[in-house]
This record gives structure tokens, C-alpha cells and sequence, in this order.
């Protein structure tokens, strides 16, 4: 992808966000990315709110067009076809762990987790662990298809790893990149690239 | 004089950092006359001479001897004979920590003691399935081979063969060997990632060591006085002061956390044990009294005999935590600084959020129903796209977001919205659990119907229904729930200012934002 369509790409991902965090996610050098979004505003393809950029819909739609283009052989590439199935069956797991984090059981109904247990807290990072140690396979195997993936593998353990050290906001906090909202980023990245929908 | 091993026989309480906290629980419940399942502790100062030089000289002597202990406690035999015994293997340090073994359970079972075990409860099925189940389970936890999933109608031997695949190593052939496993499973959890990082960041000795605790298997399966369940000592969610359990005849924990059978009531459990349960309600309170907290305590009735199996604080609703807190300290069995302490803020903001008003639906039937995935209630005018939510929230207007599913396409839209409605997803859906980071009410699954709402003015109860038009709420006050206004005069006269706001419109939307 050449830089304009990977600033653009980004910002689809992340749907509001300023050049820094699209430089972040892309791994695009943080000038480039300012600079193609500016340029990007000038030319009514985006449009820029408060210091953060988005895409306008035509923009969307065109970017939309141009996957097939750009992700056709990553498409036809069994490897990396393998292992994105790998991240859709680990992905409703995932789902379950930030469930169980943002509620709990008692006695059979489920209420809000308020965080006031450490010990069922400390259960459930256990289990997001857990999952993040199976998903690291299924991680590697999209970085070695597309490197500039292994952005989020990073980004995933960093969260994962403040989380462990009991700042919990890192587990599902959906204002910073929290593991969560870094998977979920993740998945959208490889819909786009896959060409497929979402399934509830 | 055992060197590495310790019988939990209830002579007297040992030394907690030697033998971990479940098993210092278990002596706890046996120091207090109760009955619990025999079980001998493998200490920490085995688990410390393992990391400096491995499996530790003796150790194994020690555990054979604590086997043929449990055998003569209850009258069953490892590995062998007609009445199997089954072991649970524990792992234990004296503060509990994240990162350490789970529960291996059924261990012991073979082909051989699989055939007893069904001759001996009639349900050849639940033989099978225990020998499955413990397959998995040893597969997992003791040999961290990525999940296997076995086949209920493959062989046992299969289930060996697609483990041993799975963990890319061989299944040790007997439970002996299985069971020796285990301990150094344990002990190598004990220098896991997480555990390493959490005892790092918590400042906890590297050299505290963790315990394993081996205890036999009780069968709440073998005759008609048998069963199994859960009792707390008040109820979890009202915290109201009677006990509150359910009970399954004829059974296995198991069965219970599986949903596939409906518990009863305790009534039920004293028409058909009625010794086993008075001495649980006896139980209850002696825990209850020696803790001062509310239990939560699952047990197993075998051959109509009271068994207890573990006993912990309960988890409970912010309602039950209040009363809970305010009663105990009533009664004195706790202080007031102590029931101050007890209430986090979050529960009482809790309490003090918004309901429908008290007969506000009364004669109405709601426009749609589906499940609730985040409690709360709020009104808007419905609309269908996360753009318009967000343009029309951001103008000030009430809006509720109903969608098909939602997407992170549609979160700024969820943002600006004051509740969300979904056509399909469940608990586990995007929708679901962006709503609970936000703190917004959110009814999913609602099904196709619910997209025709559009423009209809709406009130979205977070438990689950949808109402026409804006109904009544009510913003409780403290003095709406006796207990909360108690709490709060004496948080006011011991100067405790923690729950200050919690009764402030700013302050309950602060804390829904930033409750991610």
C-alpha cells in the first residue's frame, strides 16, 4: 500500500483519531501521516475535527473499492488464510473473557463487574493471558503474510502487560488502546483485508 | 515426622505460609468441627527445594504414604478396586495469586476404575464422562496442550491417543505417574509468567513457594442420598438475612455449573437429607460467625453424609453489599469502620442510578424485548445510524441508537446516544459489551423487528424491554433505601468522604464514562 491509502486505511480503522495514532497503528513515520491527512482535508477527503481526522464517505467508499487491489494476494495466500481463521476462532473467546470482565455472576443473574473482587479480577486477566498465549501463534502467522501487522501483536502484549500489573483499565477501557479495543482494531483490519463481514 | 508432606487431620491449625490458603482453609473448616473430604498437603518447602534442585528426595515416599492414608480414610482404593478413589489437586500459596495452576479433578480414573465407578453409581454415562472430562482437564492444565475438545462417543484409549497428540508428548500411563506430574506442574506455575510479574509488581517474596493440596473425591452421584450444591449465608443479591442455596439430587458439582439440570430449593434438599441439611445451615453459621463475612459455600452430600468443599466470601450485588455491611455491623460482628470499608463506591453509585418509576408500566407491553446487556434505563428518539446519533445527540438531543449489530463503525454514534438497541447479538456482542464500557443501557437481540422503530420516541430499560413513549423514572435518593441512608450517616460521622458524591447527577455521569 503506498502511504496515502495505508493513512487512509488507518483512519477507516480507527474511524476518528489524529496523524499520531494513525501513524501508530500503520506504522507509518508520524510526519507522513500528518502530512497525508492534512492534504487529505485540503482535497475533501476527510475532514478534521478538534485536531482528530475522518474520513468523509465518499473517501470510505473508494477505499473500500481499492481492497481488492491491494489485498488480493495476501487473499490468495493459504498461510495467511490459515491464520486468520486461527484469529476467528479465538475471536468469540476473547469476546467471552471481556463479557466475564465487564460483568459478573451471582447467583445465577449477571450484574456489572465493579471491580470490587480482586480475586474473580485477577481469574479473568488469568484467562486473557491465557488466550493471549494461544493467540500468539495465530499473531505471528499475520505478521509473516503482512509485517506491518505485527503492530498490534505489540500493542496487545503492552496492553496485556500493564493490565498484569493491575492497571485494569487496560483490559476493555474503550478511550486508550486497551487490549480490547486493540483486538477489535485488529479485527477489523483483517475484514478489511479479507474482503468479509462481520458476524455477530 | 514428615518432611514434606502435612495430614490435614483437624489436630490443629497449621502454619498458613507452610501449607498455602486452601489448604489452611480446609483446616480452618475442620478446626471448627466441620466435615470436609480428607485430604494431606504437599508444603511450600517441598515446592522451594524443587526450584533449587528438583523433584525433592522423599517426596514421593511422603505422597504414597499419604495416598494409603487417604484410602483408609475413606475406604477406597487409587487406581484400583471396586470403590475408586478420585483426587482434586490444588495448588495454594499462602496469599492467593493470579498465574498459578487451576484444579485438576478426577484424578485416578483409568479404564479399569471407570468400569468400577459405573457399577458402583449405576450411571455408566457419568463414568465416561468423568474419564472424558478429566482427559481434557489433565490434557490443558498439566500438559498445556492447546484445548482439545474429545469426542463423547470416541474411546477412551482414542481420547489418550488424541491428547498425547495434542501435548505432542505421551499421557503418563498410570495415576500415579499422573498424579506426580501434577505436584510439578504445580510447582512450575509457581514460576509462570503472571505469577512471577504479579508477585514482582506486589512486592511478594519469590520464596514464599506454593503448597499442593490432594484431596479425595466425594460422589454426590452414588444413591438417592446423595447430591450436591451451593449455600450462601445470606442472599447474594438482596443480602437479605436467611440462607440461600440450591441443591441437586443424585449429582455432581459439575452437573450443577453445567445448567443442564435445575437445582431446588433447600426445602427440597431437607425432605430428602434432613441431617445433611441442618448440619449445612449449622455450618453456615459457625463459617459466617468465624469469618465475618458473608459465605458462599459449595458442599457435597454423599450417602446422606455432609461434606464441604469450599467456603469463601461471597460475591454480591451492591444492594446485598450495602445491607450486608450495615447489618453486620448491627449486630457487632463487624465495626463500622470495617462495614465503611466493605461498600465501594461504585455500589453505591450503583444504587442510586435511575429506575423506572414504580407501576410506570403498568397495563403497557413493550415494544420489544430481547436481552439485557447493560442495566440502566434512559428515553430518546430512536434512530437507526450511528452518523444521525451522533448529529443529533451532539445538538442535545435524546437519541437511542437501534441497529442490526453494531460495529466499531458505530461507536461514536453509541457515544452520543443515551441507550442502544440491537435486532440480533447476545451478551458477548460488540454492541454488548461496548455499551457496558460506556455505562450505557443496552437491550440486544431484539430481533428484526426493532428496526421499524425508528423516529418513535423510546424508553430502553437495560433489563431487557423496550417501551413506547418516555416513561416515569426515578432518581433514588440515599433515604430510599434505609440501609444506604444508615451506611451513609455513619461514613458522615466517622468522616469517611469516599461516598460524598455518589448521590450527585455530575458525579454518577463521571463515573459512567470513566467505568470502561
Amino acid at each position: 500500500m503506498d502511504s496515502r491509502s495505508l493513512a487512509f486505511h488507518g483512519l477507516a480503522i480507527k474511524r476518528y483519531a489524529d496523524a499520531a495514532a494513525v501513524a501508530g497503528l500503520t506504522g507509518l513515520p508520524a510526519d507522513i501521516a500528518q502530512a497525508e491527512l492534512d492534504n487529505a482535508v485540503a482535497t475533501g477527503r476527510a475532514v478534521a475535527i478538534k485536531g482528530a481526522y475522518s474520513l468523509a464517505p465518499l473517501a470510505r467508499v473508494a477505499l473500500q473499492a481499492s481492497y481488492d487491489l491491494h489485498f488480493g494476494e495476501l487473499r490468495a495466500n493459504e498461510a495467511f488464510a490459515a491464520a486468520y481463521h486461527g484469529f476467528e476462532r479465538v475471536n468469540p473467546e476473547l469476546k467471552g473473557v471481556i463479557t466475564d470482565w465487564q460483568t459478573m455472576d451471582v447467583r445465577g443473574e449477571r450484574l456489572a463487574n465493579d471491580h470490587s473482587d480482586p480475586d474473580y479480577d485477577n481469574t479473568v486477566i488469568d484467562c486473557l493471558s491465557a488466550l493471549h498465549e494461544r493467540a500468539e501463534p495465530v499473531l505471528a502467522g499475520l505478521a509473516r503474510g503482512l509485517p506491518r501487522l505485527s503492530i498490534y501483536a505489540g500493542k496487545l502484549e503492552a496492553a496485556l502487560d500493564k493490565a498484569e500489573d493491575g492497571e485494569i483499565e487496560w483490559v476493555s477501557d474503550i478511550h486508550r488502546e486497551s487490549y480490547h479495543t486493540v483486538w477489535f482494531e485488529l479485527h477489523e483490519e483483517l475484514l478489511r483485508i479479507m474482503g468479509t463481514e462481520r458476524e455477530e | 515426622m514428615s518432611r514434606w508432606t502435612l495430614r490435614l487431620d483437624g489436630a490443629d491449625l497449621p502454619d498458613r505460609a507452610l501449607v498455602g490458603g486452601k489448604a489452611w482453609s480446609i483446616a480452618r473448616m475442620l478446626s471448627l468441627g466441620l466435615k470436609v473430604p480428607p485430604a494431606f498437603v504437599i508444603t511450600t518447602a517441598a515446592c522451594n527445594a524443587y526450584q533449587a534442585g528438583g523433584f525433592p528426595d522423599g517426596l514421593d515416599a511422603e505422597i504414597d504414604e499419604g495416598l494409603a492414608w487417604l484410602e483408609a480414610e475413606t475406604g477406597r482404593t487409587f487406581g484400583h478396586g471396586a470403590s475408586p478413589l478420585l483426587l482434586s489437586i490444588r495448588s495454594g500459596a499462602a496469599i492467593s495469586m493470579p498465574g498459578m495452576m487451576d484444579t485438576v479433578l478426577n484424578l485416578g480414573i483409568t479404564d479399569s476404575t471407570e468400569a468400577s465407578l459405573a457399577l458402583e453409581t449405576s450411571q455408566p454415562s457419568f463414568a465416561r464422562d468423568t474419564h472424558r472430562r478429566f482427559l481434557e482437564l489433565y490434557a490443558g492444565i498439566v500438559m498445556k496442550a492447546p484445548p482439545v475438545h474429545l469426542d463423547a462417543s470416541a474411546s477412551p484409549a482414542q481420547w489418550r491417543e488424541e491428547v498425547s497428540q495434542a501435548a505432542g508428548r505421551p499421557l503418563p500411563a498410570n495415576p500415579r505417574e499422573q498424579l506426580r506430574a501434577s505436584v510439578q506442574a504445580v510447582f512450575d506455575s509457581w514460576n509462570g509468567r503472571r505469577a512471577r510479574k504479579y508477585r514482582q509488581h506486589n512486592s511478594i517474596d519469590d520464596a514464599l513457594g506454593t503448597a499442593v493440596t490432594i484431596q479425595a473425591m466425594v460422589f454426590g452421584n452414588l444413591d438417592d442420598d446423595s447430591g450436591t450444591g451451593v449455600l450462601f449465608s445470606r442472599n447474594p443479591l438482596t443480602g437479605e438475612r436467611a440462607p440461600f442455596g440450591e441443591y441437586l439430587p443424585k449429582a455432581q458439582g459439575e452437573d450443577v455449573v453445567s445448567g443442564k439440570f435445575t437445582p431446588l430449593p433447600l426445602d427440597a434438599m431437607r425432605e430428602r437429607v434432613a441431617d445433611a441439611h441442618d448440619r449445612l445451615l449449622a455450618a453456615s453459621e459457625r463459617l459466617e460467625t468465624d469469618s465475618r463475612d458473608m459465605q458462599d459455600i459449595e458442599f457435597t452430600v454423599q450417602k446422606g453424609e455432609l461434606f464441604l468443599l469450599q467456603a469463601r466470601s461471597a460475591k454480591r450485588a451492591p444492594l446485598a453489599a450495602v445491607r450486608c455491611a450495615v447489618e453486620m455491623g448491627d449486630d457487632g460482628l463487624i465495626d463500622r469502620t470495617e462495614a465503611l470499608a466493605r461498600v465501594s463506591r461504585a455500589q453505591t453509585i450503583e444504587l442510586l442510578r435511575p429506575h423506572l418509576a414504580a407501576h410506570a408500566t403498568n397495563g403497557l407491553t413493550p415494544l420489544a424485548t430481547g436481552e439485557g446487556a447493560c442495566p440502566g434505563v434512559a428515553s430518546g428518539i430512536a434512530v437507526t445510524s450511528a452518523d444521525e446519533a451522533e448529529k443529533r445527540g451532539g445538538a442535545g438531543e435524546d437519541v437511542v441508537l437501534v441497529r442490526q449489530t453494531t460495529s466499531p463503525d458505530d461507536v461514536h454514534g453509541m457515544i452520543a446516544a443515551r441507550a442502544i438497541v440491537t435486532a440480533q447479538g447476545g451478551a458477548t456482542s460488540h454492541a454488548a459489551v461496548v455499551s457496558r464500557a460506556l455505562g450505557r443501557p443496552c437491550v440486544v437481540g431484539c430481533g428484526d423487528g426493532v428496526m421499524q422503530l425508528a423516529g418513535q420516541f423510546l424508553t430502553v430499560d437495560g433489563a431487557g424491554r423496550v417501551w413506547a413513549g418516555a416513561l416515569a423514572m426515578e432518581v433514588p435518593g440515599a433515604d430510599a433505601n434505609p440501609h444506604l441512608s444508615r451506611l451513609l450517616d455513619w461514613a458522615r460521622a466517622a468522616g469517611e468522604t469516599k461516598f460524598d458524591a455518589a448521590s450527585d447527577a455530575d458525579a454518577l455521569k463521571a463515573a459512567e464514562v470513566d467505568n470502561g
